[in-house]
C-alpha cells in the first residue's frame, strides 16, 4: 500500500479554527447539553427554595403579630378596656413594628395608629389579612409597605386589631433569590470552563488517535497511538489500534515477504519459459528443430509455475483464516490407509519398502481433504529423498499426550536439526535437493494445514544410520483429539 | 455436442469457444449471469460451463435458478476461488463439476465430455465393453480377447472409470478425484505409476495398446 494508490477515500478536511474545533468536540458538547439539565434542575430547586424561605418569613411574621396580640388580650382580660388603651398608645409611641386599632363595640375607633381594619365583614372570629402600609422609601417617596395583619373580638365585644411590616421578609427573600441567581451563574461560568478543559484534554487524546489512523490511511503502518496510563476507555482505545496496527503491519510484511518469495521462485521459471519460446521461435523461423517439443516443454512448465500459484494461495488461504474449512469429526484411518496405497507403486518403482502402522478408533475434527494432502506431501517428500533400498513407514497412533499423531518416516538422508526450521518455511529448499522436482511448498503447507487444525507440525530424527543409509527423518502431523 | 459459454472474460470465453469448437462442439457465448439465465432457458445445451464470478447474476445463483426450474443439464463451474469450501458451495448449489482457473484447456474438454457422457449413459450400467476388452460389474471381472485379467480393487476402479469414459481423455487430477475420491494435485508422478501398472496388465500380451498418454493432459483408453 504506496503513497499513489489513490482508491481510498480523501480523509475530510480538520475545521481549522482551533475554538471552532473545541467547540465541536463531543465532551463539550456533552458538558453544555450538561449544564442545560443543571440549570433546568437549578431553576427547580430554586423555586422550591423561594417558596419554602417565603412561606418560613411569614410564618414568624405572623408568630410575632400573635405573641403581640395575646400579650395586649391578656392586659385587656387582666385590668379592662379602660387599661388597654394606654398600653396600646405606649406601644404606639415607642415600638415601630406593629400597628394597631382598637374600636368600640359599636365600630367607633377607641384608639390605634390605623385610620379604618383592613378587615371586611368581620364576623367576630379570629381573621389574618394581608394589607399594605403607606410609608416611606429610602429616598422619602411615598411606598407601599406589605404587612401582615390579626383582628380578634374581645370579651367585652370591643374589637382588637394587631398588624405588623412584612418587609423584612421580602428583603429575606430577595436576599435569597439573588444568592440563587448568583449560584446559578456560577454553575454556568464552572461548567463551560470544566467543559472547555475536558474537550481540551479529550481533543488532545483523540488528536494522537486520529494522527495514527490518518498515517496508517496513507501507507505508514509504523505510526502508534500514545497511550496516556490513564487506564480509561481512550487508553484502551489507543492499545487495540496499537495492537491492531501491529498485527495488520506483522500480514503486510508476511505478505510482502510472500510476494517476494513468489517473485523469487516464478522468475526462474518464467524466464526459462521465455526462452525455450525465443528458442522455438527462432528455430521455427529458421525451419529446423521440433516446434512441438518446444511447445510441450512450454507447457510442463506453466504448469510448473500454476503449481506454484495454487500451493502459495493454499498455504496464504489456510493461514489468513486460521482454521480449517469445512472442519468435521472423522476417523483418519481411512485417509491414512488411502494414501499409503496410494504411493505403494510409485515407492515399489522406486525399490522403496512402504508399509503403515493404524491404530484404529481414533478421530480428529479437521477437513479431510486438506489432510490427505499434507499426508501425500510428506509421503512424496519421503519418496522424493529416500534414496532405493530404503523404507518408508506411515504411521497413524495416539499419543501419550493423547493427541494424535500422523508420521511419515523415511530411511533417507533427513535433515540436519540446525536446517529443521527453515525447510518449513516457503520456498526454502536445502542446496542437496536444487535438482528435484518440486517447488518447496510441500512441507510449508504441512505446517500450515497443522497449524489451520490447532495442531503442530514436527521434524524429528528417522530410525538412526544403519548401512550406510539414514538417519531417516520422521515427518508427523500432531493434531487434537477430537472429543 | 450443443455447449452454453457463461463467462464475462470475453477473451478466455472466445479462446474457450474456439478449442471447444476444433474439438467438434458447437457454442453459444454469454456474457454475464442474466444473459446466459435467458439462453439457457431457450435453448436447449448438452452442458453449460458457468463461470461463479460474474456481473447481475453471479454463477451459483443462475445454477440455483435453472435447478429451481427443473433444468437437469449437466453444468461445469469455472472459479478462480479454488479452495475446497469454494468448491463444497458450488457443488452444492447444483453444479456438477467444478474446474479452478487457470486450468489445462484438455482439462476442460475432458470434463465436458465426462459430464455429456454421464447424461447419455446414466450409471446403471452393468457390463462395459471397449473394443475386445469386458467389464463385467457385477461379477468384478476383466476379460481381454477373451483372456481374464487378474485386478487390484484400486485398479479395477481406475479400469472402470477409463472404459465409462472411452475415447475421451481423461487427466489426472481427475482420476486422483473420481476414483480415490480425494481432491488436490498429486505432485509427483504418482497417479502415471497406477497406470502404467493397469497398462502392463491390459496391453502386455497384446499387439494393439489400448491405454495411451496424452502429453499435457492425461490419458486415454480406446479400442
Amino acid at each position: 500500500m504506496g503513497q499513489g494508490t489513490g482508491w481510498m477515500p480523501e480523509a475530510p478536511a480538520p475545521p481549522t479554527g482551533s475554538f471552532l474545533r473545541l467547540f465541536r468536540a463531543a465532551p463539550f458538547r456533552l458538558t453544555l447539553l450538561t449544564l442545560a439539565l443543571f440549570a433546568f434542575a437549578g431553576a427547580v430547586l430554586m423555586a422550591y427554595v423561594y417558596m419554602a424561605a417565603a412561606g418560613e418569613a411569614r410564618r414568624r411574621t405572623d408568630a410575632d403579630i400573635r405573641r403581640e396580640a395575646d400579650s395586649l388580650v391578656a392586659v385587656y382580660n387582666r385590668s379592662g378596656p379602660a387599661a388597654l388603651n394606654p398600653v396600646l398608645v405606649t406601644r404606639m409611641a415607642g415600638e415601630r413594628r406593629f400597628v394597631y386599632l382598637f374600636l368600640a363595640p359599636d365600630g367607633a375607633k377607641i384608639t390605634g395608629s390605623l385610620a379604618q381594619s383592613p378587615v371586611e365583614n368581620f364576623t367576630g372570629a379570629a381573621t389574618w389579612v394581608r394589607f399594605s402600609l403607606a410609608g416611606q422609601g429610602a429616598a422619602g417617596r411615598p411606598q407601599s409597605i406589605p404587612a401582615r395583619g390579626l383582628q380578634l373580638r374581645l370579651s367585652g365585644g370591643e374589637t382588637l386589631f394587631v398588624g405588623a411590616d412584612a418587609s423584612d421578609d421580602r428583603d429575606f427573600i430577595v436576599t435569597i433569590v439573588r444568592g440563587l441567581w448568583g449560584a446559578g451563574a456560577l454553575l454556568v461560568v464552572l461548567g463551560i470552563a470544566v467543559g472547555l478543559q475536558a474537550s481540551r484534554n479529550f481533543t488532545r487524546a483523540m488528536t494522537g488517535l486520529t494522527d495514527v489512523v490518518a498515517a496508517a490511511r496513507n501507507g505508514n503502518l509504523a505510526a502508534r497511538a500514545p497511550v496516556r496510563g490513564a487506564g480509561d476507555e481512550l487508553d484502551q482505545l489507543a492499545e487495540g489500534l496499537n495492537d491492531m496496527l501491529d498485527r495488520l503491519d506483522r500480514s503486510m510484511s508476511a505478505h510482502r515477504h510472500a510476494g517476494d518469495a513468489i517473485a523469487h521462485d516464478l522468475r526462474s521459471p518464467l524466464t526459462r519459459l521465455k526462452a525455450r519460446l525465443e528458442t522455438a521461435l527462432l528455430d521455427a523461423e529458421a525451419g529446423r528443430g521440433d516446434a512441438r517439443l518446444a511447445l510441450g516443454q512450454a507447457l510442463d512448465d506453466t504448469d510448473g509455475v500454476l503449481r506454484t500459484f495454487s500451493a502459495v494461495l493454499s498455504i496464504s488461504r489456510l493461514q489468513a483464516a486460521g482454521e480449517a474449512p469445512n472442519a468435521v469429526r472423522f476417523d483418519p484411518a481411512a485417509m491414512v490407509r488411502d494414501m499409503t496405497e496410494l504411493y505403494g507403486p510409485l515407492c515399489e518403482d522406486k525399490g522403496l519398502e512402504i508399509a503403515s502402522d493404524i491404530s484404529a478408533g481414533l478421530a480428529v475434527r479437521g477437513n479431510p481433504a486438506f489432510l490427505a494432502q499434507a499426508l501425500a506431501n510428506l509421503v512424496d517428500n519421503a519418496v522424493k529423498y529416500t534414496p532405493a533400498g530404503g523404507a518408508i513407514r506411515v504411521r497413524l497412533r495416539r499419543m501419550a499426550s493423547s493427541e494424535v499423531e500422523i508420521s511419515v518416516t523415511d530411511t533417507g538422508p533427513g535433515v540436519a536439526t540446525a536446517d529443521r526450521d527453515r525447510v518449513v518455511q516457503r520456498f526454502v529448499r536445502l542446496e542437496n535437493s536444487r535438482n528435484l522436482p518440486g517447488v518447496g511448498l510441500g512441507l510449508s503447507l504441512v505446517a500450515a494445514v497443522a497449524e489451520a487444525h490447532g495442531g503442530r507440525f514436527e521434524l524429528g530424527d528417522g530410525p538412526g544410520v544403519f548401512d550406510g543409509s539414514g538417519p531417516g527423518l520422521r515427518a508427523a502431523v500432531v493434531l487434537p483429539s477430537a472429543p | 455436442m450443443k455447449i452454453l459459454i457463461v463467462e464475462d472474460d470475453q477473451p478466455a470465453a472466445e479462446v474457450m469457444a474456439r478449442g471447444l469448437l476444433d474439438a467438434g462442439h458447437a457454442c453459444t457465448l454469454c456474457p454475464d449471469g442474466l444473459v446466459g439465465l435467458e439462453a439457457a432457458r431457450r435453448g436447449s445445451f448438452d452442458v453449460m460451463i458457468v463461470d461463479r464470478m460474474m456481473p447481475c447474476l453471479d454463477g451459483v445463483g443462475l445454477v440455483e435458478t435453472l435447478r429451481r426450474d427443473g433444468d437437469e443439464t449437466p453444468v461445469l463451474f469455472l472459479s478462480a476461488l479454488g479452495e475446497i469450501e469454494d468448491r463444497v458451495t458450488g457443488l452444492r448449489a447444483g453444479a456438477d463439476d467444478y474446474l479452478v482457473k487457470p486450468y489445462a484447456f484438455a482439462e476442460l474438454i475432458a470434463r465436458v465430455e465426462a459430464l455429456a457422457r454421464r447424461r447419455e449413459t446414466g450409471s446403471v450400467l452393468t457390463f462395459l465393453r471397449v473394443g475386445d476388452l469386458e467389464m463385467d460389474l457385477i461379477g468384478r471381472k476383466v476379460q481381454r480377447a477373451g483372456r481374464e485379467i487378474d485386478l487390484q480393487p484400486r485398479e479395477f476402479q481406475l479400469l472402470e472409470f477409463l472404459m465409462r469414459h472411452a475415447g475421451q481423455a481423461v487427466t489426472r487430477t481427475m482420476l486422483l478425484e473420481k476414483v480415490w475420491e480425494y481432491h488436490f494435485d498429486p505432485q509427483t508422478n504418482v497417479i502415471d505409476v497406477h497406470i502404467s501398472r493397469l497398462r502392463s496388465k491390459i496391453d502386455k500380451g497384446f499387439e494393439h495398446p489400448m491405454l495411451e498418454t496424452i502429453r499435457g493432459a492425461g490419458y486415454r483408453l480406446d479400442a
